[in-house]
């Protein structure tokens, strides 16, 4: 078009033609015919890969890959790939989340803290349609070393492979499907700054095992998954600590690291949701736990049932878990009279409710409460009279605050949290969180 | 804008994946033809939105993302039943693909997923989910959390889905407004 | 925490060369010393696993000793090694004593006539196989070392100090200890290990002394037996008693005896037996004990680590001494580095009653004050630990342990004994 006009413009000039002009008039046509031919040149080129682009299989949409919503990973992509049949070319996805968090003690100020309480960075690399891997590589609490408080810990390392178009397989270091946050555990995906209690004492997320996982996926809303992994460490027990009374498997949890592994785990965990908004589902983990360190035996066994209840702006969630550990008389009667003994058992209940109060595109608002309890040393194993400790109180944690969701990722939190037994533990806490 | 009619024979073979294996469920075929039973035959049409439409869209609140789109039109005999677009998103890293069926009046068929990767959240792919989607028009809200349900663990699948199913509704609708389609 | 550097300065071709060394004689001494070196080296860095726990297993090792432990065994035992002719190794660590002295004095007898008080009570020398070098660990806690102030790395150097030690085996000098060594009946077995011609120097002879000494200490399983009754029990072959057990909950409970904080009881992760101490150092403020004949002098102090010469600067460790192994404490006849007390019952009593009723134990002056910790003089007093249990009351509080739970600890700490037979 624009052309055109500069070629009518030029046309115009050229008039009228003079003895001195004919030169310019030649030169002009000769320019036009030149331009012509490019122009059909052009066209047939744009036909022709239009063709191609037709006929070529693994096309369908106009947009490229880049332009989704999680364009960073796009960015990092060496090959986005095009069409819903996808081609099989691997491309390698980075994933991270983080969270930045500050936590207040309303009661004692002076125990009030700020911290990175996570930066997680991983990948994802597909090498062909049917096989990735998957990882992630963790640092908690900023800076790692021998005199500062941080950990530096890979917490996930599996390959996924398609089976069949129900089953796929993981080998590797994977998380347990246990709970409803231990899977999912980003910041984004739950309501308040800290985790609740009942996932992170009782069920020790972010728990990840090493072995074989099945999953399988079915069309009445069935998920399936059941796997064979290394567990817990019971010769870890540390009775002048008070880790095992803050959380029994997260104490003893051996992540993979020079894990022992002379006795293996079996886990199963069954999730339906088959009604849209709504899931339920429960998970149970079992295995020995001394790996014939010690003459005695003892078993630790781990369950839990969830339900999550999603109706239009609702967000209802529930989960009860309970831990077993069996034949802790034999392993507690030396360390008797020590601060910490192996509990029989543990367990621990919460109810959650949000509401999306407000929304536009970019923004969101929930506000939450939840109300858990837990009791992370309910029963003790008799070890004779005035030997044996009492259980202990159970807590009960009330947390009243909200997220605040910025574009898709990121979350804002804040809330306020009231504990009945440790009443220094009170806190009111400010969170910062992201994932892609 | 234009709507050039680019050939029908190669209309199948244009929008039929490769060879599918696990992740892929369905051929864009395959869903296009459970969307409308009683079509003969799909032509491939082309869309070219121009600025105009574009900012209109943008001030929909429903951001354009390309100019481009192309559609499969079910026909049967010399009418229009409607048309299936197929588009993809990204889940969480991965690629979902997907089909959304538009009869003539706007109103939406139950989503068809093509393929889906991601480890987790493929719960978007059961039925129940997918027919929330049926009955919906431009001028429903589509938004997971209000008229479409979450699937717990699948939220950003979810969501991304939802809002490429709203994106092409208001595509169409606009263009639809314009007389662009037959 | 340190590899030992084996000092193999004495191995110079030259002066074996001299002795008329043959190349293969060097060759198959260069490698029976680097197998020793390797073997302390390996030992060392194996045992090299923090405070409290070896790497031992269940299982005690059969004891064939090595060529050098046999000769060490020996040396151990050989009398004439001293100025008197009448004092070995084991006059100080006997055996049926846990390898700590068969009387109740508060320190030995030594010297070239057997009359001269030593400096300190002689320590029990078992299950000290996992100890390692003296260091400051990552939070500052002075850790390890032979000795009640740690200044002997290993086992070998603690051995070259009572040879020559004037008030001990009183020899003249390291040359007066290589040839009774070379007059000794096992001579000949000395030179075969060390080759013949070991004596012709006597650095790397007195160094080799010291070698063997501590290959028996550690090869000897009677070192390191784990045979007590509470080892069989942990294995799971016997029970205690119930005043044992009484005994034992009271030793770990934080707010009664809390023992455990720095003679842990519990096995470690990964499965070693425990060895009753975490090898630091604490400053008890235990009373003077008049039977030290240098105590005679009110300005003398014995203020241990910053006694030595590398920590005169760290006055805040003046005081502290060596945590000792409850391993065999109930067949010691003399407590603490001054031997102030003579039996278990008088040590519970005081750690318990030491804050709650200071005038049991101190001295009262004149003006009626109680002289807490008068084995220091005042500027060093701020030192003692009074923030840890059980030591860490006031007067008029009831004690930690009361008189019966003193005896229940005391009925556990005899499990502790090695030879345990059902």
């Amino acid at each position: 078009m624009h052309r055109a006009c500069v070629l009518a413009a030029a046309l115009a000039c050229a008039a009228p033609p003079t003895l001195a002009q004919s030169t310019t008039e030649t030169e002009l046509s000769r320019r036009l015919d030149q331009l012509a031919s490019e122009l059909a040149k052009v066209k047939a080129e744009l036909a022709t890969l239009q063709q191609q682009r037709f006929a070529a299989p693994p096309v369908a949409t106009a947009p490229a890959a880049a332009t989704t919503a999680a364009s960073t990973t796009a960015a990092a992509s060496t090959t986005a790939a095009q069409g819903p049949g996808l081609a099989a070319e691997p491309t390698t996805v980075l994933t991270s989340y983080g969270e930045i968090n500050y936590n207040r003690s309303t009661r004692d100020s002076k125990n009030t803290v700020a911290d990175v309480r996570r930066f997680v960075l991983g990948y994802q690399h597909r090498f062909d349609e049917k096989t990735k891997v998957v990882t992630e590589l963790e640092v908690e609490h900023a800076v790692s070393s021998s005199s500062d408080p941080g950990e530096v810990e890979v917490e996930q390392a599996f390959i996924e492979r398609q089976l069949t178009r129900q089953w796929s397989a993981r080998a590797g270091l994977f998380l347990i499907p246990a709970g409803l946050l231990n899977e999912n555990h980003e910041p984004t995906a739950y309501y308040g700054v800290e985790r609740n209690f009942v996932e992170t004492a009782i069920i020790p997320s972010t728990w990840r095992e090493g072995g074989i996982q099945f999953v399988g996926n079915f069309e009445n809303g069935l998920t399936a998954q059941f796997g064979l992994t290394t567990g817990f460490d019971l010769n870890k027990w540390d009775a002048t600590s008070t880790e095992g009374r803050e959380s029994p498997l997260g104490a003893i949890h051996q992540e993979l690291a020079l894990a022992k592994a002379g006795d293996l785990s079996a886990f199963g965990a069954l999730n339906w949701r088959g009604v849209p908004g709504l899931l339920l589902g429960g998970s149970l983990f079992t295995g020995g736990a001394t790996h014939g360190q010690s003459s005695e035996k003892s078993r630790i066994t781990l369950w839990d049932l969830h339900a999550r209840y999603t109706p239009g702006r609702w967000d209802f969630a529930g989960v009860y878990s309970r831990g077993t550990i069996s034949n802790t008389a034999a392993f507690n009667t030396p360390l008797v009279g020590s601060a910490t003994l192996i509990p029989k058992s543990f367990d621990g209940w919460y109810g959650q409710a949000a509401y999306k109060v407000w929304s536009n595109e970019d923004y969101s608002l929930s506000p939450f409460v939840r109300w858990e309890q837990f009791n992370t040393a309910r029963s003790f194993a008799d070890l004779g009279a005035g030997l044996t400790p009492a259980g202990a109180r159970t807590e009960r944690v009330i947390t009243l605050g909200a997220n605040f969701n910025i574009g898709s990722g990121i979350v804002l939190k804040a809330d306020l949290q009231r504990f009945r037994e440790n009443g220094y533990a009170n806190r009111f806490d400010l969170g910062l969180g992201w994932s892609f | 804008m234009r709507i050039a009619l680019v050939g029908s024979i190669a209309a199948a073979s244009a929008l039929a994946p490769a060879a599918a294996f696990a992740v892929d469920y369905l051929s864009a075929e395959e869903a296009a033809r459970l969307m409308f039973p009683d079509a003969e035959r799909f032509e491939l049409h082309e869309i070219v939105l121009d600025a105009a439409q574009l900012q209109a869209l943008d001030a929909r609140g429903v951001r354009g993302r390309s100019a481009r789109w192309q559609s499969l039109a079910a026909r049967r005999g010399d009418a229009t039943l409607g048309h299936v677009i197929v588009d993809q998103v990204t889940g969480k890293f991965e690629l979902i693909g997907y089909a959304v069926g538009i009869a003539l009046d706007g109103t939406l068929k139950p989503v068809e997923i093509l393929s889906y990767r991601e480890s987790h959240g493929g719960e978007i792919r059961l039925p129940a989910w997918r027919r929330q989607f049926a009955g919906k028009s431009s001028t429903s809200t589509l938004r997971v959390g209000d008229d479409i349900a979450n699937i717990s663990g699948a939220t950003l699948s979810c969501t991304h889905v939802t809002d490429g199913v709203r994106r092409i509704v208001a595509v169409f609708d606009l263009v639809k407004k314009s007389g662009g389609l037959r | 925490m340190g590899i030992i550097p084996i000092k193999l300065a004495g191995l110079k071709r030259s002066g074996l060369a001299a002795a008329g060394m043959a190349r293969d004689g060097f060759t198959d001494m260069a490698m029976r010393i680097g197998a020793i070196g390797l073997t302390g080296l390996l030992a060392s860095v194996a045992a090299c696993g923090g405070g409290g726990t070896t790497s031992a297993t269940d299982a005690p090792a059969t004891a064939t000793l090595s060529a050098a432990a046999a000769v060490g065994e020996k040396i151990f035992h050989d009398p004439s090694l001293s100025a008197s002719g009448l004092q070995s190794c084991a006059s100080c660590h006997d055996a049926a004593h846990g390898h700590s002295p068969a009387n109740a004095l508060a320190a030995q007898l030594g010297g070239p006539n057997g009359e001269l008080q030593g400096m300190r009570k002689a320590p029990a020398i078992r299950y000290l196989a996992a100890n390692t070098p003296f260091f400051f660990a990552a939070d500052g806690t002075p850790t390890g070392g032979f000795f009640w102030d740690g200044r002997a790395r290993t086992f070998a150097e603690q051995a070259t100090e009572p040879f020559v030690n004037p008030f001990e085996m009183a020899n003249a000098d390291k040359a007066a200890v290589v040839a009774k060594v070379a007059a000794a009946p096992y001579a000949a077995e000395f030179k075969a290990l060390y080759g013949a011609g070991v004596f012709g120097d006597v650095e790397s002879a007195y160094l080799r002394i010291s070698l063997a000494v501590q290959q028996y200490e550690r090869e000897d399983t009677e070192f390191n037996s784990y045979s007590s009754k509470y080892d069989a029990f942990l294995r799971g072959t016997a029970t205690l008693a119930e005043q044992e057990l009484r005994g034992l909950a009271l030793y770990n409970a934080p707010g009664k005896g809390n023992c455990a904080a720095c003679h842990p009881s519990a096995r470690g992760a990964d499965g070693a037996l425990p060895l009753f101490t975490d090898f630091s150092y604490d400053n008890l403020g235990v009373p003077r004990n008049p039977e030290l004949v240098r105590n005679a002098d009110p300005a003398s102090f014995d203020l241990g680590l910053c006694q030595r010469a590398d920590l005169t600067a760290r006055s805040d460790l003046c005081g502290a001494f060596k945590v000792p192994s409850l391993r065999n404490v109930a067949v010691r006849e003399a407590f603490f580095h001054n031997g102030r007390f003579k039996s278990l019952k008088d040590v519970l009593t005081f750690y318990v009653q030491r804050d709650t009723n200071p005038e049991k134990w101190y001295p009262i002056a004149g003006d009626g004050k109680v002289q807490k910790f008068d084995d220091l003089p005042e500027r060093h007093r701020a030192n003692v630990n009074t923030t840890e249990g059980p030591y860490n009351r006031r007067p008029g509080e009831a004690p930690a342990l009361s008189d019966a739970e003193i005896d229940d600890v005391i009925a556990f700490l005899k499990t502790l004994n090695d030879g345990y037979a059902p």
